[in-house]
């Protein structure tokens, strides 16, 4: 199986978007991650919501805390409007360096190993400097299941 | 012409041994000090040039390594490892705070008080490695400042790692080579410590305690913390725990039962480790018994390696005996006013720098005293001297214990950084407060 196969084709996050819109395209892609890129398109670094989360409202005691925290804290008080507030930020405090790619054209196995590798669940396929999309393990799961309900 | 005939006939180019090995040793030392380059690369290539230049053979150099230090350092770390998986350091911080009904000053004496006692019978990195978070998320939900809590518990995990043998790596150092028991280490030294911390809680009580305050709700939120959900696996709790109290039972018995401390605190680990994973499949038990070796901090063991060695070379170069002479000239070989130099220039140095490197030179000195005081069993003071001095001066500046590093560590990560001048000038004088009890009990008690 090849990576065309699985590929999914998203937008990329550039300088200035929003927390918002990069939500949005994870949302409707079901990815956890785009890659930013300068304006000719090369990719500078990548935007995880993982990350956006942590940094905008996990600091390192809450985590390092996890399991004692009560149902009642100060940083869930007015959540909304914070939100809206994360929500309004642009992306690019949030960027992280670049993530782990691979071309277009490699199997499905090698990319499988090199998410293992590199402990990740996603890897962006870019060719030539050009971003072409992303594979996740949930795209390479869905893939797999369709082609059991076709057999 | 210095040092032993084996050391002048081999030293390279004809050098002086003496010259050599002193040039050697001030240079790595203020390597270390600068922090410019990993403290365990510095030493261990001190060590090695040590060989090299022919001040000392590889097997001399293997003499000079203090295997019980090093096994006890091993040993207490790897059960540290395993305790802190079961979660009882983060239950016993909320526990605390909560007995307190979560009055501000309240936690921060529990949390002191805490931190004292753990880092007596741990070790102070890894207590306020899991203190501090906790510290943090309570002031964050009783919107008061974390600072007076971190400074607090910087205080109490020096001051508290003081008490034991196992508190603090210099009392580990000079246990190890004097010898001193674990029972020495309690009847000599944890007497003072309460009245140190008591008065240094008390002086924390006239700066901020009495402007420590919280509203009812945000206590409220201290109240609903869930501490037993801190304890993630609680077979592992009553093994942990049932393995640190044999091992200190240990410590207590070893005189009696003729076993050195390293070799109770290794056995202890090695059961721990096989009772946390005799469970396990083998491929379960290796991952495991690798993770837990990867917790043990291996910079501070080959730093201790590459000290010893470079310790034993000016040692052997004959250059700690003339340091000696020459600070008995000093003190006119008054015992008082040896012990009194060692406390307060432990204190102050400490304040400063690492105070591993300073107690590693520091002992083979104090040891080579001991004619001019009628023998070893007289130096006592001088040891405790060098204990008190080396431990509670680390609470002088940020700089002076790795713990109070981890604090601000954590403390500039949350938005509250702790800034080192400012730091300094409160504790400073509270360090010099702190030497000057415990001048007054050493002089009192043994001079």
């Amino acid at each position: 199986m090849k990576l065309q196969q699985i590929l999914i084709t998203t937008i990329v996050a550039t300088s200035g978007m929003s927390v918002r819109e990069v939500f949005a395209e994870c949302s409707r892609t079901n990815i956890p991650a785009l890659p930013f890129c300068t304006k000719t398109g090369r990719i500078r670094g990548r935007v995880t919501l993982k990350n956006i989360m942590k940094m905008s409202c996990l600091p390192e005691y809450v985590v390092e805390t996890a399991r004692i925290l009560g149902d009642q804290l100060s940083c869930t008080d007015d959540l909304e409007a914070k939100a809206r507030q994360l929500l309004d930020c642009p992306v690019d405090p949030y960027v992280q360096e670049p993530g782990i790619t691979i071309n277009s054209d490699a199997s499905a196995i090698k990319a499988l190993a090199i998410m293992e590798h590199n402990d990740t669940s996603y890897l962006f396929v870019v060719d030539e400097g050009e971003y072409r999309g992303i594979v996740t393990i949930q795209g390479l799961a869905r893939t797999l299941a369709a082609l059991d309900r076709q057999q | 012409m210095h040092g032993t005939e084996e050391v002048l006939t081999r030293v390279a180019f004809g050098w002086d041994p003496l010259w050599v090995a002193s040039i050697l040793f001030i240079f790595t030392y203020a390597i270390i000090i600068s922090e410019k380059v990993n403290r365990a690369i510095v030493s261990l290539l001190g060590a090695g040039l040590m060989i090299i230049l022919g001040i000392i053979n590889q097997q001399t150099a293997i003499s000079g390594i203090d295997f019980n230090t090093l096994g006890l350092l091993i040993g207490m770390m790897v059960i540290v490892a395993i305790t802190k998986r079961s979660g009882v350091f983060q239950f016993i911080a909320v526990w605390s705070a909560k007995k307190v009904n979560a009055k501000p000053w309240g936690i921060l004496v529990m949390l002191s008080l805490v931190t004292a006692i753990f880092s007596a019978l741990l070790d102070n990195v890894t207590t306020v490695l899991l203190i501090a978070p906790v510290t943090l998320l309570i002031c964050h939900e009783l919107e008061i400042s974390p600072y007076p809590f971190l400074f607090s518990e910087i205080f109490a995990s020096n001051i508290g790692g003081t008490a034991t043998l196992i508190g603090d790596p210099p009392n580990i150092m000079i246990g190890s080579a004097v010898p001193l028991t674990f029972n020495d280490f309690i009847l000599n030294l944890a007497p003072i410590i309460p009245v140190i911390l008591l008065v240094t809680l008390g002086i924390f009580y006239v700066i901020w305690g009495r402007r420590l305050q919280a509203t009812d709700a945000a206590r409220n939120r201290i109240m609903q913390f869930k501490e037993r959900e801190a304890i993630t696996d609680p077979r592992l709790l009553k093994q942990s725990l049932l393995v640190l109290a044999l091992v200190i039972a240990g410590f207590v018995m070893a005189h009696p039962l003729h076993l050195e401390p390293a070799t109770i605190a290794m056995f202890g680990a090695a059961t721990l480790l096989l009772l946390s994973n005799i469970t396990n499949r083998s491929e379960e038990q290796s991952e495991n018994v690798h993770s837990t070796f990867g917790e043990v901090e291996w910079v501070t063991i080959f730093f201790f390696i590459g000290l010893f060695i470079a310790v034993k070379g000016i040692e052997e170069a004959g250059a700690l005996k003339l340091l000696a002479d020459h600070a008995l000239s000093l003190t006119g070989g008054d015992i008082a006013l040896t012990a009194m130099t060692i406390l307060w220039v432990s204190a102050i140095v400490s304040a400063i720098v690492d105070n591993i490197p300073f107690v590693a030179t520091m002992i083979p000195l104090i040891k080579s005293m001991a004619p001019t005081f009628g023998g070893a069993e007289n130096l006592l003071p001088l040891w405790w001297s060098l204990a008190l001095g080396a431990c509670l001066g680390g609470n002088g500046s940020l700089v002076g214990a790795s713990a109070n590093l981890i604090v601000a560590g954590f403390a500039e990560r949350s938005g509250h950084p702790i800034r080192f001048l400012k730091f300094m000038a409160a504790a400073f004088p509270l360090m010099i407060l702190s030497v000057l009890i415990a001048s007054i009990y050493i002089y009192l008690r043994y001079l």
